[in-house]
């Protein structure tokens, strides 16, 4: 058994490092943290670099560690850019592909993934968007929040509801996936500003108002998308789980060059030393989680209760080791990236399923063994 | 507990508060303390709450005081920290010293605003200087840089200083929080004729004054963890998923519940805290209660909690730009280590 990565991954790793030092600058950074704007151009180069590959998952992971490390919120944004690709990889037909997938790994488009409503996020299957057959295609009507790239995307993958659920019990019943674009009639998204953190993403409140969809961007089986939203989640959130030790590591070399500033008389306080060693501690255990649950996913043999411990420790993680560092160095962190970081970091403990969410998941596989003990 | 007098005053507060503050404390946040907001905290005796009547005060007892901030700071943390700085930090410091009755008098009444400039608490050096009577030196974290007059702590080859000076620069940046009031750098240079110095030796008497109020951070911390609370509360009553509200979740309620708790019982404390090393306790007690009431809000409010327009990432913000402001956490708990376990304590 090794903990080691493969060369070519940490090759990437060392690369995406080197990429997110010279590209994101402090005053890009500040650029896009005050203007909220979305970062284009530096998306672009990222595709130029290859940084965007799904031919191993494991090179976008390190990736989004490293540029997280820099900056979580032009690294994310740029990484996203191809949100939800998984979907079609694993369930879109070789149209879709054609049309949407591959123009998308190629940096010609941007994807988006919109699942949460005004009235549901963490509880999914409480979606009210309705999508229903009609001669032409399925009409599209609804409202949908919090939308990651909704004013950049080209194209979403949309859930909403196609058929009333069987039983209160089988909410999740009756949702169907589709691809919408952007640009289509009665597509409406509106970019919500303000946002305490991450704040070069674009997030948009969206509404649909009659949107015609044509049937062959009905993603998967109609009735189903539940599942393959789910599907999805158990992947995206390995990737949340690397944006949060991402950042928790971006601490921590902060706090490192703060302490290198200082005389070697203040980093000789245990104090400070013991503050430095729980924070490696957090970091390394919340990495090693994050690893575990990416090698279960990308061996096509995920253990979703793993990746919910993943995303909801190492959200955990990213938040507390922001808490210790402000500790040390208090008030002057004010104005410094430090305090960027902590306000980004709080976000991993809200999107792609709260740590709520991500316990109910947890608690609700380990209950299963008991039954299967019984 | 507080007394008849103290919750008539209180009452007389959340009115104002409610009235005035509440529904602008956004609009404050974003365009900052306008003077006719000024004009009514001096109506109210705010600005020289704990001064004696005979020199412009509102003559407010100690805990009578924290009251009020807390109050305050329910409706407007900025308000109440702006009050904090103004009556504890500036007009205090200028009455125990008997100097410069005039500027007391104009903070008093709203008319104008000082700000003090110090290291007491900080990790940095402050690296302003006098020398003779020359004032020279500039400082990058300095709070309501634009004041009227500064209250600067400078320091010779023998002494330190406090003298009354205004800056030859200053540069506004965005602060974490808190941000009705400004922030940022300040450079003097400038001659301190003698009835500018207002104290000597002041670092000690600066540091002593500092954390001897501690107690007032403390009742500005518990009053931003109640209302961020309350907030909460509210929400998990209109907010549904699965089906169900979410205060009806046990988890959820749990965590409400135990706030509350938490709160009550730092709310007790305040008003039975007896000496420095009491009221640090307090302060850090209450900061870190502050951050993990405005963490919960924002988690329950989710999304929604993220956008300004709420109000409750503004607590998340606020609650560590007030730590920041107010707590050296190494300093802090050294000052607590040597009075409750042995003066050998925190050496190594």
């Amino acid at each position: 058994m090794s903990f080691e990565l493969p060369q070519e991954v940490e090759e990437t790793r060392k690369r995406a490092r080197n990429f997110a030092l010279r590209e994101f600058t402090k005053e890009l950074i500040e650029h896009f943290d005050e203007t909220e704007e979305y970062p284009n151009e530096i998306r672009k180069k990222v595709f130029d670099a290859g940084f965007i590959t799904i031919e191993n998952p494991w090179n976008m992971l390190v990736t989004m560690e490293e540029f997280c490390r820099v900056d979580p919120g032009i690294g994310l944004s740029t990484l996203a850019s191809v949100f939800g690709s998984e979907i079609l990889l694993l369930y879109g037909t070789d149209e879709q592909k054609e049309k949407y997938l591959y123009p998308t790994l190629k940096g010609e488009k941007i994807s988006a993934v919109a699942v949460t409503e005004p009235g549901a996020g963490s509880d999914v299957a409480g979606i009210s968007s309705r999508i229903e057959k009609s001669e032409k295609g399925w009409i599209l009507n609804g409202h949908k929040m919090f939308i990651t790239n909704g004013t950049v995307a080209d194209h979403y993958y949309l859930l909403a509801r196609s058929a009333p659920p069987p039983s209160k019990e089988k909410r999740h019943h009756g949702l169907t996936l589709a691809i919408v674009e952007r640009k289509w009639n009665g597509v409406n998204p509106v970019k919500l500003k303000g946002k305490l953190g991450m704040r070069a993403t674009d997030t948009a409140e969206i509404t649909f108002e009659n949107v015609l969809v044509p049937n062959e961007n009905i993603v998967g089986e109609k009735g189903k998308g539940f599942y393959i939203i789910m599907t999805f989640f158990n992947i995206s959130r390995v990737y949340v789980a690397a944006q949060s030790v991402g950042t928790a590591q971006g601490i921590l070399d902060l706090l490192l060059e703060y302490l290198a500033e200082k005389p070697a008389s203040f980093r000789e306080m245990e104090y400070v030393q013991f503050a430095l060693a729980e924070i490696s501690t957090l970091i390394e255990a919340a990495r090693n989680i994050t690893y575990k649950a990416a090698a279960k996913v990308f061996s096509f043999n995920p253990d979703p209760a793993l990746t919910s411990m993943a995303k909801y420790y190492a959200a955990e993680v990213a938040n507390q080791v922001a808490n210790i560092a402000f500790k040390i160095v208090g008030m002057e962190a004010s104005g410094s990236k430090l305090e960027k970081l902590y306000r980004d970091a709080k976000i991993t403990e809200i999107w792609e399923g709260t740590s709520e969410i991500e316990k109910l998941v947890i608690s609700r596989m380990i209950l299963k063994k008991i039954q299967e003990v019984k | 507990m507080a007394s008849e007098e103290q919750k008539l005053l209180v009452s007389m507060i959340e009115q104002f508060a409610k009235e005035e503050l509440e529904n602008v404390a956004q609009k404050i946040e974003k365009e900052g303390i306008s003077k006719d907001i000024r004009k009514r905290l001096a109506e109210l005796g705010l600005l020289a709450a704990t001064l004696p009547q005979s020199e412009n005060g509102a003559g407010i007892d100690r805990s009578s005081f924290s009251l009020v901030l807390m109050t305050i700071a329910k409706y407007s943390a900025s308000v109440a920290y702006f009050i904090y700085l103004q009556n504890t930090l500036v007009n205090e410091i200028l009455f125990k010293a008997q100097k410069r009755k005039e500027e007391i008098a104009k903070i008093a009444s709203g008319e104008s605003t000082g700000t003090l400039v110090h290291d007491i608490n900080f990790n940095f050096p402050l690296e302003i200087y006098i020398k003779g009577h020359e004032l020279y030196g500039a400082n990058n974290f300095v709070i309501l840089p634009d004041a009227d007059f500064h209250l600067v702590l400078a320091r010779s080859e023998k002494t330190s200083y406090l003298v009354m000076a205004n800056p030859v620069k200053i540069e506004k940046k965005k602060p974490l929080g808190f941000r009705a009031i400004s922030f940022g750098f300040a450079s003097y240079k400038q001659t301190i004729e003698e009835d500018r110095i207002i104290l000597k030796d002041a670092d000690n008497l600066l540091k002593s004054h500092i954390f001897d109020t501690s107690d007032q951070i403390a009742a500005i911390a518990i009053g931003m963890s109640e209302s961020a609370l309350e907030k909460a509360i509210e929400y998990s009553k209109e907010r549904k998923a699965f089906e169900s509200y979410l205060y009806e979740f046990q988890p959820i309620s749990a965590v409400l519940s135990d706030m509350k708790g938490r709160i009550e019982e730092m709310k007790k404390a305040l008003m039975l805290s007896e000496d420095t090393k009491d009221r640090i306790l307090l302060k850090l007690n209450a900061l870190e209660l502050a951050r993990s009431a405005s963490r919960l809000a924002l988690q329950i409010y989710g999304g929604y909690g993220y956008l300004e327009d709420l109000g409750i990432e503004r607590y998340y913000r606020d609650s560590m730009y007030l730590t920041m402001l107010s707590s050296n956490y190494i300093k802090d708990i050294e000052i607590i280590s040597k009075n409750i376990i042995s003066p050998d304590a925190f050496k190594i």
